[in-house]
């Protein structure tokens, strides 16, 4: 066999696809952004227009469907329609999954992509939620971990991940959520997405078994953001995490003022006995860090301290962060009305 | 002039509109992805052109008689209601141009976002909207909405994120109509994707991104009477996360420790401007982030360097529309022409919309 002959013949000229009236596209006398289709996309929509007049539902057409999306992964016809036949036809949705497997690592940023697989596993899940879910489930978040080494920051990935997690909520899933994260945030520490789905899954979706004694949790989280503004003090995601956590269970920020404050001087502080509550900002940081300052500044607003805090925000405004100096000027008047006020 | 005005560069408007012109005569396959979203991308194009000011002079009007026809050729209506088909790929060669068609199977229903697109569209061509089916339209919304308030791209099921939600609330807008939504709880969808950094995801559970933080404000903004929409504490932590995002290029980054985005100068900055807090983003170095990312053969690109498309391309424009540099910057180039925040379009097109799109028999 000769290599031109592995290339398919164009449906037009596939005998098996004689009985099929290929139907071409509408086309105005002076369209508005044409694309300039190729020839081998011609003829895939024509046939698939056929094929929809028709209503036909075959295995042929899951053949039809995936060339279209392989030439266009945001064709969402082609995607309903494939998605209609699988299940009118019986054809195996596991078998399905494992060709999606490929076709989502391929269009990670594609809508429609993420949108078969959540109908897939919905439809597949509903066929024995206590046989087969828990496996199939716990796959399937297995597969996302390998597509986050693509791009560990994709929106419809992460989104995935979480509906997962919250439309079957089941404890096997929960319980692998923190290793996860874990491991997420050790690979690239300024990962919000990450960051936010810690949040998501420690105080936004229930309490997870063995995480009962809020308490507790509170304080190894807020440990655990320690920890990491320790490493990289300027990384706004911790700092954004703690301020979401101290909000969430309404604990005053002045409660860490003795962590903070090392990182809102210039010099590193002298050695002294490691306080292992109160992680100090590592050698050669760069400090001050612009989000220590602004959390003492609030600490010290909410103290009533208003001329401390202007000096912070000043510090913000004319030497640190400038880009935002109208904002720090903004809060220095908000603070000093505030404080009229009372 | 100060010294940073001044590095200002020239905003090529001559190469912008040149860039959006090219992009509606013809695109290569190799963006054959925008085929099932034809609309929006032509929306871009166009919309670039009425901020620029250039639409009168760039286009004519035998060709924007034929496209408001060939938009309308879009329009169907059928067992959910009527609304705008996606694309062309679906209609056949001996398909009518007929806006009261029927679509025949649920493969080629009117889809949401394109539908919202279709309207600003036609308001840019100046339709007079005579061959609307307002019923039709309501009786879509209606058919799209779902139990927990949030709304599918199409009727037989789709995405449901924020976007829809956004563009249904403006059709309702548009139609002043609200008849078709439940508009309570649609906005309980909407509180639901807000996060602990006080920007909001796409759906509830999602990280906080510049693009639904736009649309949550405006969604809120669309149907308050008061720009209070949220209370002091949240208004202040939302503003805070938005202006954070702003970072030393002078972009705005769409989540918390990405890169800036040409596209997120608008989708944080106007809600920054819903928010009433204009005042409080350097518009200086705004405009020369999106100076930088000019391309050079015409056209905005998401960053320096980058391709320019007509999405970053008009987005870019309607940011500079909302926070522009001095008048004298870059040598008298940066006026764009106002812009309806809350409706995303040239305000006298918004304008046009709601004069026109409202049945007038109410």
């Amino acid at each position: 066999m000769s290599l031109a002959d592995d290339a398919p013949l164009p449906y037009s000229q596939r005998p098996e696809w004689q009985d099929v009236t290929p139907i071409p596209q509408h086309e105005s006398l002076s369209p508005l952004a044409p694309i300039f289709y190729t020839d081998e996309y011609r003829d895939c929509t024509d046939y698939f227009r056929g094929i929809v007049t028709t209503g036909e539902m075959s295995n042929r057409v899951l053949q039809l469907t995936e060339d279209i999306i392989r030439l266009n992964p945001a064709h969402y016809s082609a995607w309903q329609y494939r998605y209609k036949t699988l299940i009118s036809i019986n054809s195996s949705l596991d078998l399905e999954l494992l060709l999606m497997d490929e076709i989502a690592a391929t269009f990670l940023k594609n809508y429609q992509v993420w949108h078969h697989r959540r109908l897939l596993l919905t439809y597949i899940y509903s066929q024995g939620p206590e046989t087969k879910g828990p496996d199939l489930l716990l796959k399937e978040l297995k597969f996302i971990e390998k597509v986050f080494e693509e791009d560990s920051k994709n929106y419809h990935t992460w989104s995935y991940r979480q509906w997962i997690l919250s439309n079957f909520n089941r404890n096997e899933l929960w319980a692998v959520e923190i290793p996860f994260i874990e491991r997420m945030i050790n690979e690239d520490i300024r990962n919000n997405s990450a960051w936010h789905h810690r949040f998501f899954v420690v105080f936004d979706s229930g309490v997870r078994q063995g995480d009962e004694n809020r308490e507790d949790a509170l304080r190894r989280e807020i440990l655990y953001s320690k920890g990491k503004i320790s490493i990289a003090p300027n990384n706004l995601s911790p700092w954004n995490y703690l301020r979401g956590i101290l909000d969430r269970t309404k604990t005053p920020y002045e409660s860490i003022e003795e962590f903070v404050l090392p990182y809102t001087k210039s010099e590193e502080s002298p050695e002294s006995v490691v306080d292992l509550d109160n992680p100090p900002p590592s050698k050669g940081a760069h400090l001050p860090a612009v989000p220590a300052v602004e959390f003492l500044a609030d600490i010290r607003e909410s103290q009533g301290r208003i001329s401390e805090a202007t000096e912070l925000f000043n510090l913000l405004g004319d030497q640190l962060d400038t880009i935002r100096k109208r904002y720090w000027d903004f809060r220095i008047k908000e603070a000093q009305e505030l404080s009229q006020k009372s | 002039m100060t010294e940073q005005q001044a590095n200002i560069p020239v905003l090529a408007r001559s190469g912008h509109s040149g860039h959006c012109t090219r992009c509606l005569t013809g695109l290569p396959f190799s963006l054959v992805t925008v085929d099932s979203s034809k609309l929006p991308l032509i929306f871009y194009c166009l919309g670039s052109l009425d901020l620029l000011g250039t639409l009168d002079t760039a286009t004519k009007e035998s060709e924007r008689e034929s496209w408001r026809n060939d938009i309308w050729g879009l329009h169907a209506g059928g067992a959910w209601g009527s609304g705008f088909k996606p694309s062309w790929y679906m209609t056949g060669s001996d398909t009518k141009n007929d806006p009261q068609r029927t679509y025949e199977t649920e493969f080629d229903t009117p889809h949401m976002i394109v539908t919202y697109t279709a309207l600003l569209t036609l308001a840019i061509l100046r339709d007079d909207f005579a061959r609307l089916d307002r019923r039709g339209l309501v009786t879509f919304l209606r058919s799209s909405q779902r139990e927990d308030g949030s709304f599918t791209s199409d009727p037989t099921g789709g995405d449901a994120d924020l976007r829809l939600t956004y563009c249904a609330f403006v059709i309702c807008a548009l139609l002043n109509d609200w008849s078709g939504v439940d508009v309570e709880k649609a906005l309980g969808f909407v509180r639901r994707c807000r996060t602990y950094e006080g920007g909001y995801g796409s759906a509830p559970g999602c990280e906080a991104q510049g693009g639904p933080t736009y649309l949550a404000m405006a969604i809120f903004r669309l149907t308050s009477d008061s720009p209070n929409f949220l209370n002091a504490v949240e208004r202040r932590q939302t503003l805070r996360w938005l202006l954070q995002n702003q970072d030393c290029s002078g972009g705005f980054r769409g989540r918390t420790n990405k890169d800036a985005d040409a596209c997120y100068c608008f989708w944080c900055g106007g809600a920054i401007q819903i928010l009433g807090a204009t005042e409080l983003v350097d518009n200086v170095a705004l405009a020369s982030f999106l100076g930088n990312c000019q391309f050079r053969f015409g056209g905005i690109a998401k960053a320096p360097g980058e391709h320019a498309d007509p999405y970053h391309t008009y987005l870019s424009l309607a940011a500079i529309s909302i926070f522009p540099p001095s008048e004298s910057a870059g040598g008298g180039s940066w006026a764009i022409e106002p812009l309806d925040t809350l409706i995303n379009a040239k305000s006298s097109t918004a304008q046009w919309a709601k004069d026109h799109i409202p049945s007038k028999s109410m």
